[in-house]
């Protein structure tokens, strides 16, 4: 994104209370309130929770200079107001030029089936001594399709049934008309993105050669519309593209959520860092070390050892060269070092052989951090002007992965519930019937780039042999319980 | 050298000073079968009282994920190579305590670990205890393959080996609830305590050059609100409150009625003898031969009685009660469905159901004018 897409872009102003990497590549950036300090009255729920969460207005003093969110927005577009001769410009914002977000919130709550009746500045006070609210839905616990299945009432399509075939005309079309199974675009070792099955009647889609393409066009973009089906017998005798290109070609590459943040908190505190997996340390002992943690490649063993890669090493992955790094990279580019991915080997008996793994929402590595672990005495990945902190030496989970298209969630035809209401909408809906960039899969190759330990050889845990598939004969009594005796 | 009782080895065993039990003994229990390793408790705790300089590595809790986690890296397999087997005859530790085979010269048989141990404080993070073979098939328990979180704080215990180790006598026990503090005034900074400690809970301030540990959140202790590690558990694993002298069961206490009554919580490496005051309930689906290396014989007995929980109104309820409010509670009682957990002075705490109850509301709610629904 940063080298195809961001100089595409005129200018870009991010709100944002901390130093991220989209404040190394913003134009202006507006520092904001933390949680802690916003002076905004707001609410927040989830999908699945039966409680609503307040956000008191904070009595807490500002730390910096910032303002909330809403007001940033509110003087941007008193500006544009002020350069247009529109009233509307600054009326739309009446409740935050006068600071009664709570004008704002009642409409919404009062609006909203589950919370209509409540009085948000009461909630607020009852907020504020820990007295917890409820959203009002029609069970507790909320119970998705309670009604549909207790009362017969309809579900949120077109029959108003459960639907297990389509019959719209995208559907036919691309051969998702019954449940199938699609190998997924890039992370297979197969031919991407082929439907599995034998030749079936109602399965009829429309092939590569009905869209001008070349039925052994396998590019990068093709395979997100190709419409082939193979029977399993035929299809394991496949190759991925870029295995027949080149056999190192063989590692799934996923890029999940790290299990203590989900995609919006904030992750990357040093303390965080510090606990993220097993390379987290305060007083980095080892100086190539981006920051007081850093980012890992989770593997079987068996693969590490494959390439001769050992638990703890440093490692370069790449994936399709076609569009990754970035469109247009070449060796010895200067983007090219700061967008290359690298990062930890970690030896995981709970990962299956083929497949890798690396939790994402983490700093990535930017120009400035890069140039920042080359300057530095201390040697961290910090960029010297901004003090931005990555936890990559060199790229980024997206140095791997990337969104792919589904023509199946781009239709202009399926019949679904909006976003926000009760009333049934046709095609295109933000969150629900549309282009997403999850899930994020490729395929990538390793090769090893440095020893784990700084001195050479084996990072120390694993010549310490408390890893697994190091251990040393203490460490294994240990496992076996062998200090026990009755 | 003094003989002093250990109910938990079964025995008398030697320690350097006389036994004297503090008037109440504050105790926690932690449930190891509903941690998620989130390590709320590690950041609750940690910004609470290790955010300073010198501070920087300090967990005074942390979560490991056992087998492969540590903090301080080996920590327990060091402990276990120093003492040997765990030997265990008829209920009695017949192994030698960490004071009784402490080295010529020495008090506590310890060791000393170094700044590259404190490093990797989350090692061995949710990885299992070996490879999962093809076709592996989890249907039983105990798992053959298996992982289990193992959250520790200072156990505060009955004859610690951090107190016993100062030359100075900088390590005291409060009597009036037995936690166990640092003198910061009067330590030199030796670390003869940090070697002592056989679950390396007191650590060395590189800033201040002298030692600490966890403090047992004392100032919310003496105003009764439990530590901010059980507070801030949002699994709500953990409990604090006192335990009684061994010799007494008070089945009111929710300590007692957990270790003495049930017997579903056990100490930590008994066998090292310091007599720990955090008690666990075993994972039930982690090997036993590793679980008795941990926790002793009765781990067995532990994990069966635990396993009957739902025919267990009494076990139940007193779980449900955990992280149900901010207070310690003395004494709790569990009839007709409901849990109740009551102050020191008998004053009701809280009260909890012992099943989630549900509601369904009208689909139209005339007073609000609005309609109800589950999907919005």
């Amino acid at each position: 994104m940063v080298h195809n897409t961001l100089p595409g872009i005129e200018a870009i102003f991010v709100n944002e209370w901390w130093w991220t990497a989209s404040c190394e590549y913003a134009d202006i950036v507006f520092g904001v309130d933390s949680w802690g300090e916003r002076k905004n009255l707001d609410a927040t729920g989830s999908c699945t929770n039966s409680f609503l969460h307040m956000a008191p207005r904070s009595p807490l003093n500002r730390i910096y200079d910032t303002r909330g969110d809403a007001e940033v927005m509110a003087g941007i577009s008193a500006k544009l107001g002020e350069l247009t001769g529109d009233p509307r410009f600054v009326d739309f914002w009446k409740f935050v030029h006068e600071g009664r977000d709570e004008v704002y919130l009642q409409r919404v709550f009062t609006a909203s089936g589950a919370t209509r009746g409540y009085d948000v500045l009461a909630l607020e006070e009852r907020a504020q001594q820990g007295i917890p609210a409820l959203m009002n839905f029609r069970t507790y616990p909320r119970h998705g399709g309670w009604e549909q299945r207790q009362e017969n009432k309809p579900w949120y399509n077109r029959s108003g049934r459960l639907e297990f075939y389509r019959d719209e005309p995208e559907f036919l079309e691309y051969g998702e008309n019954l449940p199938v199974y699609r190998e997924p675009v890039d992370s297979t070792f197969y031919e991407p993105n082929v439907i599995h099955g034998k030749p079936h009647p109602l399965i009829v889609p429309r092939g590569p050669a009905e869209y001008g393409l070349a039925l052994d066009d396998l590019s990068t973009e093709t395979r997100q519309v190709r419409n082939v089906v193979k029977a399993w017998a035929d299809l394991k005798g496949t190759t991925h593209p870029l295995t027949a290109a080149d056999d190192r070609f063989r590692f799934m590459f996923m890029t999940p959520k790290y299990r203590h943040g989900a995609h919006s908190t904030p992750v990357d505190l040093d303390w965080m860092s510090m606990l993220f997996g097993p390379f987290g340390d305060a007083y980095r002992h080892d100086k190539r070390s981006p920051w007081v943690g850093e980012a890992y490649l989770e593997m079987h063993p068996d693969d590490g050892k494959s390439l001769g890669i050992s638990d703890g090493d440093y490692v370069w992955f790449d994936a399709d060269p076609a569009d990754r790094p970035y469109r247009g990279w070449k060796e010895g580019d200067e983007d090219y070092e700061v967008s290359r991915g690298m990062a930890r080997a970690r030896f995981q008996n709970a990962m299956q052989p083929g497949v890798i793994r690396m939790y994402y929402n983490m700093y990535v590595a930017t120009r400035g951090s890069v140039r920042g672990a080359k300057e530095r005495a201390d040697g961290l990945a910090k960029t010297p002007e901004t003090g931005y902190q990555a936890m990559f030496r060199h790229g980024s989970h997206q140095s791997g992965v990337r969104a792919w298209l589904r023509p199946t969630l781009l239709t202009d035809t399926v019949v679904r519930k909006p976003f926000f209401g009760q009333e049934l909408g046709v095609g295109f809906e933000s969150d629900v019937h549309c282009a997403n960039g999850a899930p994020k899969e490729s395929f990538i190759k390793m090769e090893k780039a440095e020893d784990g330990a700084p001195e050479g050889g084996l990072w120390k845990p694993a010549r310490n042999g408390v890893r697994a598939g190091y251990e040393s004969d203490l460490m294994k009594q240990y496992l076996s319980g062998g200090f026990y005796q009755a | 050298m003094a003989d002093v009782f250990n109910w938990q080895l079964g025995r008398d065993m030697q320690y350097p000073y006389q036994a004297e039990r503090p008037a109440r003994q504050i105790a926690w229990i932690f449930d190891t079968n509903k941690c998620i390793a989130c390590q709320t408790c590690t950041v609750a705790c940690k910004s609470t009282w290790t955010s300073g300089t010198g501070q920087e590595y300090m967990l005074w809790n942390n979560v490991e994920t056992k087998p492969f986690g540590f903090f301080p890296t080996g920590w327990d397999v060091e402990l276990l190579n120093l003492l040997g087997p765990a030997k265990w005859e008829g209920g009695v530790s017949t192994g030698n305590t960490v004071f009784e085979s402490a080295p010529a010269g020495e008090r506590v048989n310890g060791w000393l670990p170094t700044s590259e141990h404190w490093a990797h404080p989350n090692i061995g993070e949710d990885e299992p205890s070996g490879p999962v073979e093809r076709g592996t098939y989890i249907d039983k328990l105990p798992h053959d393959t298996w992982f289990s979180y193992l959250a520790r704080i200072c156990n505060h215990c009955t004859y610690p080996a951090c107190l016993a180790a100062c030359p100075r006598q900088a390590i005291y026990k409060r009597p009036e609830d037995g936690i166990v503090l640092v003198d910061q005034e009067r330590c030199r900074g030796y670390q003869e305590c940090v070697a002592a400690c056989p679950y390396k809970k007191v650590m060395f301030n590189n800033e201040s050059r002298v030692s600490e540990k966890c403090i047992a959140c004392f100032p919310k202790i003496e105003q009764g609100i439990q530590p901010q590690c059980v507070t801030s558990c949002i699994g709500r694993i953990r409990i604090a409150s006192f335990i009684s002298a061994p010799e007494t069961v008070n089945p009111q206490s929710p300590i007692d009625f957990l270790v003495k009554v049930r017997k579903v919580a056990l100490p930590l490496y008994p066998q090292a003898g310091t007599e720990p005051n955090v008690y666990y309930i075993p994972p039930m689906h982690a090997p036993r031969e590793y679980l008795r290396q941990m926790f002793g014989p009765n781990v067995d007995e532990a994990v069966e009685t635990y396993q009957q929980i739902a025919a267990d109104d009494e076990l139940l309820g007193l779980m449900m009660l955990f992280g149900s409010t901010e207070r310690i509670m003395h004494s709790f009682a569990v009839k007709d469905g409901i849990a109740t957990g009551y102050d020191e002075d008998g004053t009701e705490l809280v009260s909890v159901p012992l099943r989630e109850p549900t509601f369904i509301r009208e689909y139209f709610d005339e007073v609000h004018n609005t309609y109800r629904q589950n999907i919005t």
